[in-house]
């Protein structure tokens, strides 16, 4: 029923929308730039930022944050070789993107009110939430953190994850006691020789630890609570809302292959007989997708079976077949109790 | 001990040797005592960690990490091109080995001493460097294009080590000699900017050359990042190289200076033969040092994400296999490091003996 109604708006909105085809054409000086430049620059970092950006064996980037790179080369170029990734540290994000090293920031960057109007930066939908999360042995049979009530919490000593846990705790009314240290390893070690019995920290870093730090990673638990979330978004230039439109419809897009059960695999076989209107349009089986952003109608198509739907990157990367295990948590679609969800395609 | 004569005599020689050397006095006895005792508090700890214990073969490396487990060398099997290479494509590392070799042979050839002549060495430093040059960046010759964003690695480090040397050190020598002219524009410009410029740190104008440069300047004359930074690095050794200079030419007696003039040689005739070499020569000690702190500073570049040996060595360990071995890639980057420190030291004292024994 809800599926119908948005593909008869969509209907509507395409008549509506063919009176106005004519003035899309550069819509996006940035995108005229990557187009004429032949290639699409974008953020990597200098060393490995886990599961985000990394380095293979082989000297290429992995990572989620690469992989959204690729998906943009891809929607632009129809290939990933199109794709140049440019090494910068944290510090340089910014300045690079104004003086056009890149021409895009996918690199775990928070969306926060100082970046957007004072750096002269515009932000795309949040792409994924970057949780503080508790992690704990296994054996003691917690189901959350009102769970941990009398608990030996370790954390790192001086840090915003410090006053983040404390919060969190003291809201829940949880009787605790810091174990506080200066290093990663110390942290670890006191959490593995069960000086602790929960171990606070970033997502991902969480997983690493588990991963990596015991004989065997079922012995842990990341609880479902989450302490502070930070939305990542891709960061851009101010002033070329064209741009935004590209970043914000390929994560769009991503989100809809999923929740529509469009993979890498079937995509082909879903192109050949759409089963409804919207995925007719997102695969560009029905025009106007392409049209309407600069980019050829099948750019998603080609996002999709190059690299995957959302999920798919997500678990190559951090999620079920990647070695950090990172379950979805807030991070799936609203369908599967997370947060995020595709806007609408009409 | 493996020595000719009586055996007595020699045990006496190697006590005495100890005696003289290690207990000559109480202070001497505790010193030693306690030296003795850190080696063998730590030695076989540290022994069994470093070989004993050690993971050697990505076969095994399942047990790196786990409590007990030695040091993990299967890293740098399993990661050690990505150390030495960086980013540069993997079926391409021959190209970036051999550019090293070629760097590293340029070196080798410039410090021997029947190359100093300043057609030799300006061919060998030409050939080599271009040669360098078309290996790394390709499109020509066949050699598939690789642009400077995938460079990195060992042969980052040693291109941006060479190239501050080779554009630092004219630089530093003309810097010098403007700061002691007799035309004070000239004199007072070069001072300003050698002042200026010691006066930032050098992480500071490595910044400014890689973020604020693209402002100012427009597109067409910025260049690529990578050759900003050297440009600056250079400059910033230069100014420092250039005081270093001075000194030496500062500690030549006027009179040598006089009787080059009385002999009617020209300006630069009279610095070419004799105040340049023999400033080079009381210089000798500060100019190495300043070279050894160069090559230990190119590491700042990976502040503003240029990909060299550090960052590589970074993102080695910076995988989810990998990530418990950070100790291990440090030690390997520290022993390169070393390897080419340590042999430009040697070869410094190489130098100062070859000058003594020619002057004196």
């Amino acid at each position: 029923m809800f599926k119908f109604a948005i593909g008869a708006l969509g209907a509507l909105a395409m008549l509506a929308g063919g009176l106005a085809t004519s003035e899309v054409q550069a819509r996006s000086k940035t995108l005229d730039a990557v187009k004429a430049r032949g290639s699409l620059l974008c953020t990597g970092h200098n060393g490995s930022f886990l599961g985000f950006a990394e380095v293979d064996d082989k000297g290429n980037w992995k990572g989620l944050d690469i992989d959204f790179c690729r998906a943009l080369a891809v929607a632009i170029f129809g290939s990933v070789d199109k794709l140049k990734i440019v090494p910068l540290s944290w510090a340089q994000r910014f300045p690079s993107i104004q003086s056009g090293d890149v021409d895009v920031i996918i690199k775990a960057t928070g969306w926060t009110m100082g970046r957007d109007t004072e750096l002269g930066l515009q932000f795309s939908r949040p792409y994924l939430l970057g949780a503080t999360q508790i992690m704990v042995h296994k054996e003691l049979g917690l189901k959350d953190a009102r769970d941990l009530e009398g608990a030996t919490v370790c954390v790192a000593g001086g840090t915003s994850t410090e006053r983040l846990a404390a919060n969190y705790l003291a809201s829940l009314k949880v009787k605790h006691e810091f174990v506080t240290y200066e290093k990663t390893e110390e942290l670890r070690s006191a959490y593995f020789s069960k000086r602790c019995d929960a171990f606070v920290g970033w997502g991902p870093n969480l997983a690493v630890t588990r991963s990596k730090g015991s004989a065997n990673a079922a012995d842990h638990q990341i609880l479902p609570d989450v302490l502070a979330m930070e939305p990542e978004s891709a960061a851009m230039r101010q002033g070329d809302d064209g741009w935004v439109d590209i970043l914000n419809w390929l994560f769009s897009s991503l989100m809809l292959a999923e929740l529509n059960g469009i993979t890498s695999e079937n995509v082909d076989a879903m192109k050949a007989n759409p089963p409804n209107s919207t995925i007719g349009r997102l695969l560009g089986v029905t025009p106007g997708i392409g049209k309407r952003l600069g980019l050829d109608d099948s750019w998603a198509y080609n996002v999709i079976k190059t690299m995957g739907n959302y999920a798919q990157i997500y678990d190559r990367n951090l999620g079920k077949d990647s070695p950090y295990k990172l379950q979805r948590g807030i991070n799936a679609l609203y369908n599967k109790g997370g947060v995020l969800y595709p806007l609408i395609l009409d | 001990m493996t020595i000719d004569g009586p055996p007595a005599a020699a045990r006496t020689d190697w006590l005495d040797w100890l005696r003289r050397r290690l207990f000559a006095g109480p202070i001497d006895v505790i010193v030693t005592l306690a030296g003795l005792g850190l080696v063998v508090w730590w030695g076989p700890a540290l022994f069994n960690w470093l070989f004993v214990d050690a993971i050697w073969r990505e076969a095994g490396s399942e047990a790196c990490g786990t409590p007990g487990a030695g040091a993990c060398w299967a890293v740098i099997e399993a990661r050690g091109r990505l150390i030495l290479f960086g980013l540069y494509p993997f079926e391409q590392h021959w190209r970036s080995a051999t550019a090293c070799a070629v760097i590293i042979a340029v070196a080798v050839l410039s410090c021997i001493p029947a190359v100093w002549t300043p057609f030799r060495l300006s061919t060998v430093w030409i050939v080599g460097f271009s040669t360098f040059y078309i290996l790394m960046s390709g499109g020509i010759f066949g050699l598939a294009s690789v642009g400077t964003e995938q460079w990195g690695g060992l042969a980052l480090t040693l291109f941006i080590f060479a190239s501050v040397s080779i554009i630092g050190m004219p630089l530093s020598i003309l810097l010098a000699l403007a700061r002691r002219s007799e035309l004070p524009v000239i004199r007072w410009l070069a001072a300003f900017s050698i002042d200026l410029t010691r006066s930032f740190p050098l992480l500071t104008i490595l910044f400014a050359a890689a973020l604020i440069v693209p402002f100012v300047l427009p597109q067409w004359l910025q260049g690529d990042k990578l050759y900003r930074i050297i440009g600056a690095f250079a400059f910033f050794f230069a100014c420092y190289q250039a005081e270093i200079i001075r000194g030496g030419l500062q500690a030549i007696p006027a009179g040598q200076y006089e009787a080059a003039e009385s002999l009617g040689l020209g300006y630069w005739r009279r610095v070419w033969l004799i105040m340049l070499p023999q400033a080079f020569r009381n210089a000798l000690p500060p100019t190495i040092n300043q070279f050894v702190i160069t090559f230990k500073d190119t590491s700042i570049v990976i502040i503003i994400g240029l990909f060299e040996v550090l960052a590589s060595g970074n993102a080695a360990f910076g995988t989810a296999k990998w990530t418990h071995s950070y100790v291990e890639v440090y030690v390997f980057i520290a022993l390169i490091y070393f390897v080419f420190v340590f042999s430009l030291s040697r070869y410094g004292a190489f130098l100062e003996r070859r000058m003594r024994i020619g002057h004196d």
